[in-house]
């Protein structure tokens, strides 16, 4: 057993629950992928292919983390970490198939019937949110800024200490790399990139497309806000505390303290910590604040039924209109956001966040090669 | 300000967001002075081309409601309180009054229907005292 194996069979029932719970936090009108108009959210096809729904993924995150704790446990050496692998690839695959079944179904009765035809089908917007638009909230970085500039300072004050050979990246296995600038300071590099990335990601999220439902554009804009607000602070929470488990792992490469069996997922802790705290807010606020009410349950409602755009999304989850100039859309299952992949300016972001990464482990790689 | 539009209408969709402006100044949402979203971000909001908010804007501009700037974006730049309507402008409004009443007789609508139709509307917007006369042909500098 590793902990390399241990993390990802870790990875295993936290997908097998997220994936399970995510239509509790979809909005209503959205049905597996499906624009459903709001009398019919509650259509026996739907009611039922929830519940099937709701067994499978259970299933397939019961039989899922069974098989991967097995294996973590049972298989010796670094073997298990690519069968654990295997495990989480196969759970992703029989997850996205229960997700399939339930939009085939709910689309085929929804074509039937014609669901849409004869509705007023509108595209609503608040012009508020563009003039007294939502205001980042910036505090919120500073946990993490703060552990990002402790590790920076650990590491230059334990660099003139370590070995010749330190302990490298999250496994526990004997791999060992020459001390460098480049290996000891890769975890801050690390904190950094993933800091700037969802930042950079929110800020764009704030500047863009609020969710807002044409029935009652008013109430959902008010809703909205308070979903980015709560949610924009659970993510940043996160952030800090993914920071922390990288703070963690590299204490422990630095040889500040030592961690041997079970004890070595110790680190994933504090992320998983943050994991959860992003759970529970995106349960309760759900998609776009769907499933908040409060003070704007009252406001006066306008009549219309937002558009049947099933069209602009492939497979029920990837949104591709070269029409829209949105770069990033409310996401269509679970709560969050994803990507216009019809915006060229999208592919800018993709390379974004792939950059950074691969760039460094050119340089790792090249730094590996000369020490 | 509130602004829906049927992107699948049969009315063209700049039209659809000229008219919802014109409504929302009309009935005092967007006072003037007050600002809109540039065009950009309304297309964004909209989910239209981002030309397509361009004209509606452009076509309100030539109208005389809206003020384009580069920094400033869009402001209201008159509403009911900035004085009496300009004549050449009463005068094209009164034209397409002309083929509005035109059409509700052709479809046979009785006056007294259309009589009730417009008092319905009028109550929705803010009508200063004087420009009820104003509408009437009243002749009066810009």
């Amino acid at each position: 057993m590793s902990s390399g194996s241990l993390g990802v069979a870790f990875a295993v029932p936290v997908l097998g629950t997220l994936v399970c719970l995510a239509p509790a936090a979809t909005r209503p009108t959205v049905q597996f992928g499906v624009r459903v108009p709001p009398e019919r959210v509650g259509a026996p096809v739907v009611r039922q292919e929830r519940r099937a729904y709701y067994w499978r993924t259970a299933a397939v995150a019961g039989c899922a983390t069974a098989a991967a704790v097995t294996l973590a446990v049972a298989v010796p050496g670094h073997g298990s970490r690519w069968l654990v692998t295997i495990v989480l690839l196969l759970e992703l695959t029989a997850d996205h198939r229960c997700f399939w079944l339930a939009h085939r179904k709910i689309a085929a009765v929804k074509e039937a019937d014609g669901w849409f035809a004869g509705l007023k089908q509108t595209v609503a917007t608040d012009t508020s949110w563009r003039t007294d638009p939502p205001k980042f909230p910036v505090r919120w970085l500073i946990p993490a800024l703060a552990v990002i500039a402790a590790t920076a300072a650990t590491g230059a004050l334990r660099y003139p200490g370590l070995p010749a050979h330190i302990a490298s990246g999250f496994g526990g296995r004997a791999g060992q790399t020459p001390k460098s600038f480049v290996s000891v300071f890769l975890v801050v590099a690390a904190q950094l990139y993933i800091t700037a990335l969802w930042t950079g990601f929110m800020l764009i999220v704030y500047r863009s497309r609020p969710d807002i439902e044409s029935a009652d554009p008013r109430a959902s804009t008010l809703r909205y806000r308070r979903f980015l607000a709560a949610l924009t602070r659970a993510l940043l929470t996160l952030i800090a505390l993914v920071d922390v488990s990288l703070l963690l792992v590299a204490l422990r490469n630095w040889q500040v303290y030592q961690l041997s069996g079970a004890r070595q997922v110790l680190p994933l802790l504090p992320f998983a910590a943050g994991l959860l705290l992003l759970v529970a807010v995106g349960l309760r606020t759900g998609q776009g604040g769907s499933r908040l009410n409060g003070n704007v349950h009252s406001l006066a409602r306008a009549g219309g039924t937002d558009r049947d755009d099933d069209r602009f999304w492939k497979a029920g989850l990837l949104y591709v209109n070269r029409d829209d100039p949105a770069i990033v859309v409310s996401a269509r299952f679970g709560a969050g956001w994803t990507l216009n992949v019809g915006n060229r300016a999208a592919w800018l972001i993709i390379a974004g966040i792939i950059a950074p990464p691969a760039g460094l482990i050119v340089i790792a790689a090249v730094a590996g090669n000369l020490t | 300000m509130l602004l829906s539009i049927e992107p699948d209408g049969p009315v063209p969709i700049y039209q659809q967001i000229r008219d919802r402006i014109v409504e929302a100044i009309a009935d005092g949402r967007q006072p003037v002075g007050s600002a809109l979203p540039s065009t950009r971000q309304l297309a964004v909001d909209l989910g239209v081309n981002f030309h397509t908010v361009n004209k509606a804007y452009d076509l309100l501009r030539q109208e005389g409601l809206l003020r384009l700037g580069r920094g400033s974006g869009a402001v209201v730049r008159r509403d009911a309180s900035s004085g009496p309507a300009d004549p050449a402008w009463t005068q094209d409004w009164a034209a397409r009054l002309r083929t509005l009443l035109a059409e509700a007789a052709a479809h046979g609508l009785p006056a007294t229907d259309i009589e009730l139709k417009c008092q319905a509307a009028t109550a929705d917007f803010d009508f200063p005292a004087a420009a009820t006369q104003a509408g009437n042909g009243r002749e009066s500098p810009p």
